[in-house]
Parts: C-alpha cells; structure tokens; sequence
C-alpha cells in the first residue's frame, strides 16, 4: 500500500496540469462530476451522518448490516474491518484490476438483538446488552487509536462511495449492472441488471459496495440523487443528508468542474483536499483536508515540538501530498493569524451553506 | 485392428508391395464379401451397435409424461443417458478458467406436449443458499438458439443469433432467459420452464421441461420432428462459481428429428465402411505376399 516515487511524480504532474490548463479531467462520457470534501478536522464522530443516510436508505430489507455512510477512528481496522487489506482497485499501471475479497459478515458487524424487551417490560435488571455474543462490529475499536499516553492519538474518517473517475467496481461487473451516470458521474447500481454476482463487492477497494442478500443484488450509496435533483424534502434541491446533517457542516458538495467552486479550489487550485488511499487508482471524487492534532507533550506534560500523528501514517492515508497539503494550511493559517487575508481559510472555515453547497451550477443545460 | 497393426511384429506391407501384380485374387474377393456381409448385418441389426453419434443427445417419445417431472421419477430409467464433458470457459471474470464440475448426465424425453430434459452431476455439497454475504448457489443451465435451426456462438449467443437459457439455482429455483452475447443475459418475465431438483447422495438430479411449442417471441420453438441443438452449463456454488466462472459444454444436439437414417445411424454406417476398408486392405496385402509365395 506504500506509494511509489514514480507515482507520487505523475500525481503530482497531473495536479500541476489540472492547475495549468483549469481542464478537469472527467470519467468519459460524463458531462460533470459531483464531489465532496470533508474537512476532518471539523469531524467530531457524532455519527449523525451515519444515522442520516441509515435512516433514508438502509434500515431494513436485507440492508440493516449496510452503512453506504460510515465515520470510522483512524487509526483503526475500520468498517468492514480491515478493509484496506481486502485488495480490489488497479494495479500501478492503472489498467488491471487487482483482485479483491468479499468480506464476511461478521468483518461487516451483524445488527445485534438486544435485551429490551426483559428490560423494559419484563422487569429484569441486567444491563441493557446484546443477546448475541458480540465481538466486533461497527465502530468496536471507536475511540482506541494509538499511541503511548500522553502522546495517544486519533481522528475520525467519515466514509461513503467515492463517486470514483476511474471506478474499478463498474469494471468488474461482466454485465454493466453497475455505471456511472452521465449527467453527473454517480456511481449505481441499475437494480434490474444485477443478478448478484458481487463482483463490484470484491472490487472497490474501499468496501463501499454492499450485497443484500434478501434481494439477491448489490446496493450502494447513491449520492442522495433524488435529493440534488430536487426530489428531496419541499422538493428543493439538496445536499446529500450526510452533508445536510451534519452538525459541524464540515462537508462541501458541488462539482469538481465547477470551476468557481471551492471544491475546485480546494483540491485543483490549493492542493489541499486529497484522496484517501490514491494508490487504489480508482480516483476518488471524495476529498480530505487532512487532520491535524495539537503537538505531542513530555511526562511532565511540557509541549514539545513533534507532531502527534505521525506523518508517515498520514502520508499512508492520503499520499505523499499530503505533505504539502499540510504546509500550505500551516502557511495559510499563519497569514490569517497575522491579519492577513486568506481566501483558503475563507472556504474552510465558511459558515454560508450557499457556499457550502453548489449543486444548481449546471443546471442551465451546460 | 488399430492395436494389431500398431503392434512390431505385426506383418506390413514391404517396400516390394508397390509393384502391385497380385490384386484381384481370389481372397479380395472374400475380403470384399465378408466386409459388405459386416455391413448388411449392421445395417439389419441396428440396435446391436451403441448407435449414437458424437454430441447427439437422443429424446425418447414417451406416450404420456407419467412421473418425467421428477428426478428420480421411474419414467427416466428407460431413457439413455449422455455423458457430457465440460470445462471452464476462461471467461474474463476472476476465477473465470477456475471450475469444478467435469462430467454432466443428460436424459432427454418427450411427450407430444412436451420437453423433458434431466441433468445430473457430482457434487457432495449442496450449496442452496444465497442468503449470505459469501455464498453462492449451485446452479445448472440449457442453452437452446432462439431460432431453432441456428446454432450460434457458444458463450450466450450473439446479437443475431440469440439464445434462451433455461436456467436453475438451489436457492432462487428457475429463470427463463434471453441472451445475445456475454453480459447480456436479461431475465424473461413468465417463464414456461419449470425445474425440479432433488439432491441424494453425492449428485444433484434437475428436470427441466418446458411445453414444446413456444408462447411468445424469443423462445425457442421446439419442433419435434427437428433436431435442435442444446448446451449444457454448472456452477459449484462452493467454489463461488457464478457467471462466466462455469463449467460448460460444447453444442450438443437434441435429436428428435426422424429416428432412421439420421444422423446417428449414418454415422455407424460410416464407421463400418471404414473397418471394412482397412479389413479389405490388410486382406488384399495377404493376398499379395501369398501370391509372391513369401
Ligand atoms: S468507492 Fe468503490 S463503489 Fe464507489 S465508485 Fe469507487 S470503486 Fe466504485
Ligand atoms: S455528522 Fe459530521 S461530525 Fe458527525 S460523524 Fe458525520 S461527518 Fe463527523
């Protein structure tokens, strides 16, 4: 999973083409492509997000064990667990997939059974517990991190599908069952052309196709289209409700080609919203401005001048831009600190969900 | 006669035999009769031969279907069986040259109505569930051209020359499908094919039948005086075996065109006129050293 010079090179090459000539390379055959940044050091693992999209999308029918929108502690296995270990993706030249796993159920977590009804109306008075032995799920290793105290250290990574430009789950399916829609590069999963065979499953690195095995096909995030297409609440257009929801607002949704946009700007332009895990090769369309932690202290609780998530773990995570990444928040910061403007700043830091939220840009026909 | 010719000792023919004097002696002529009388007999004898040819799979009329609907039904006991071969189709799916089935079992019967048709395999586990995130059912499918007479590319057919597969898993029981090429299997809604399957011992026994005739555009309608080819597929569900990773068969064909002078008959004949001509020649050598008098 540890990058390559080679690749850091032709990453960072394409960035400088992107910035030079403002052509945002799209998926072919897609007109636009809706992206989203998450700023992660707004996340306070609330888990509102996850709640959100549960109750929208994925309470029941097969999909209880289903979160399209997960917020997991980094470090830490993840959900399904150890999913950056299950292979799927591109190899490094981009044109083979590399094979992946099909997690198990209990990688997933299963939706436990609880002891309510003893408690609440049967008078018991054990501890409100599942019925299951229960040994890991969602969220087990939340709040556990690493580190040595008083130098611990972790932060949360909220995950949905990632909308992929170069999306190895739509190659795998020998059916074309799964695709990403024209107008605006969503990945889906047509309902009727699936018949199950999870090959999209085995190939997202980022685990983010799910099989519902009552209705024998694989499901996913969807980006909330119906809700960007006005067909949401009061039938205005909106975000997806992971952003909607989320208390912090940490999230901007919009298109990467919107040129205007700060999520343009974010990632073309600043250079500082970054895949997670762009050695997968599937060119995520979901962007992180990295964390950063408070300085790491002495025993005696003196601050010292070491950072506290270590670089190279970050640098795992999100590439070696990451370096850069952090340096130009740092330099950024500093101008804001010293009364000077900072557009960068501006963006992170906005509290105008009109800002926040550019999904009506296109919608002349362009 | 392969295993005597083969053999170092057996007599052959010397270089001397090009000078040819001796041909038309009398034991030609013997040789000569006794391979037409081989013939003649075989020819009033048919059922003395294992009279099938390569890929031909024999339906047998049956008057009423009795108990053809099931797998172990006592109507299938009279009803030959063809073992087919088959193999991976390496298609472009991981795992895609990776399968476990090699031989499938075929019984093929018919009523005035109807096409029956058994298939049965080895597999010690039954795999009926795809109830959970990892498991993959067993499945068994036929292949028929929608177009009776044609007999298009193997793998799902293409888009002139389309197939209906008939298509049964352990878990979600039968489909009925149209293809015209690889990832283009679409599910027909209604379908006529109706499946039952039992599992004993270490092998799952499936009948197919479908009425003959064809109720709508894109089935196949099967005529019961024409042959119509037919190909065979199985899945091993604990292999994860699904989609392309198959183990399927070649064209076979269904012979339900008329039973004599067909194409199975012709072929023994065919056989036997070349056993009769290679018994003519080492015959006609004989007769050559012989009248050389070596
Ligand atoms: S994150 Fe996975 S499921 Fe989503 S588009 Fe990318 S490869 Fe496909
Ligand atoms: S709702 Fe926002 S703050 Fe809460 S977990 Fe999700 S992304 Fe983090």
């Amino acid at each position: 999973m540890s990058k390559t010079t080679d690749d850091a090179v032709r990453q960072a090459d394409e960035a400088a083409r992107q910035t030079d000539d403002g052509d945002v390379p799209l998926a072919e055959g897609v007109d636009h492509q809706v992206a989203m940044v998450m700023d992660l050091n707004k996340c306070i693992g609330c888990q509102t997000c996850t709640i959100a999209c549960k109750t929208n999308w994925t309470e029941s029918g097969g999909r209880e064990y289903m979160y399209w929108n997960n917020v997991e502690t980094k470090p830490g296995a993840g959900y399904p667990r150890d999913w950056e270990e299950m292979g799927g993706g591109w190899d490094e030249d981009g044109q083979s997939r590399t094979p992946g796993q099909l997690p198990e159920q209990e990688d997933y977590g299963r939706a436990w059974e609880f002891n309510h009804e003893a408690i609440m109306y049967e008078g018991s008075d054990e501890p409100l517990r599942p019925m299951e032995n229960a040994d890991w799920g969602p969220n087990w290793d939340e709040d556990e991190g690493t580190g040595e105290y008083p130098n611990s250290y972790y932060f949360y990574l909220p995950r949905i599908c990632n909308h992929c430009t170069h999306p190895s789950c739509v190659e795998a399916c020998p059916r074309s069952a799964i695709y990403k829609r024209e107008e605006d590069g969503i990945v889906l999963v047509d309902q009727d052309r699936c018949r199950g065979y999870r090959y999209c499953v085995e190939g997202c690195p980022y685990k983010k196709v799910f099989y519902n095995a009552q209705t024998k096909t694989s499901e996913k995030c969807i980006f909330c289209y119906p809700r960007i297409e006005g067909e949401g609440p009061e039938g205005e257009v909106r975000p997806p409700s992971c952003a909607e929801d989320c208390p912090p607002q940490l999230r901007h949704v919009g298109f990467l080609d919107d040129e205007d946009g700060p999520i343009y700007k974010l990632v073309n332009e600043y250079e500082v919203a970054l895949r997670l895990h762009p050695e997968y090769r599937t060119e995520p369309n979901v962007y992180y401005i990295p964390p950063f932690a408070p300085p790491q202290t002495s025993e005696s609780g003196e601050t010292v001048d070491a950072e506290r998530i270590p670089r190279n773990y970050l640098e795992e995570l999100f590439g070696p831009q990451v370096n850069e990444a952090l340096n130009t928040i740092n330099r950024e910061r500093d101008r804001v600190r010293q009364g000077e403007e900072s557009e960068l700043m501006e963006i992170l830091s906005t509290v105008n969900n009109d800002d926040q939220y550019r999904l009506e840009v296109f919608d002349d026909g362009a | 006669m392969g295993r005597d010719a083969d053999r170092p000792d057996a007599e052959r023919p010397g270089d001397d035999e090009v000078d040819d004097r001796g041909i038309g002696s009398r034991e030609l002529v013997v040789a000569a009769a006794l391979a037409l009388a081989v013939v003649a007999a075989t020819a009033a004898f048919p059922a003395a031969v294992d009279a099938r040819a390569a890929y031909e799979i024999p339906v047998e009329g049956q008057s009423s279907a009795g108990d053809l609907a099931e797998p172990t039904g006592d109507a299938w006991e009279s009803v030959e069986t063809v073992t087919v071969p088959l193999s991976s189709t390496g298609a472009a799916v991981p795992g895609g040259a990776d399968t476990t089935v090699e031989f499938v079992r075929v019984g093929a019967a018919r009523t005035d109505e109807r096409l029956y048709l058994r298939l049965s395999w080895s597999d010690p586990t039954a795999n009926e569930s795809t109830g959970s995130l990892r498991a993959f059912a067993d499945a068994a499918a036929v292949q028929l051209p929608v177009s009776s007479e044609s007999r298009p590319p193997i793998a799902m057919g293409s888009t002139d020359e389309r197939v209906n597969v008939w298509y049964w898993n352990a878990a979600d029981g039968t489909e009925s499908l149209l293809a015209g090429g690889a990832g283009s299997t679409t599910q027909m809604s209604e379908s006529a094919v109706e499946t039952t399957a039992t599992h004993t011992g270490d092998r799952w026994a499936v009948v197919f039948t479908r009425p003959l005739s064809a109720d709508r555009a894109n089935v196949t309608d099967v005529d019961p005086d024409q042959d119509v080819n037919a190909a065979f597929a199985v899945w091993e569900g604990s292999n994860d075996e699904r989609s392309g990773q198959k183990a399927a068969s070649e064209w076979y064909y269904l012979s339900l065109g008329p039973a004599e002078g067909g194409p199975p008959y012709e072929t023994v004949l065919w056989a036997l006129a070349g056993i009769a001509v290679v018994f003519t020649t080492l015959v006609t050598v004989e007769g050559i050293r012989r009248t050389r008098g070596e």
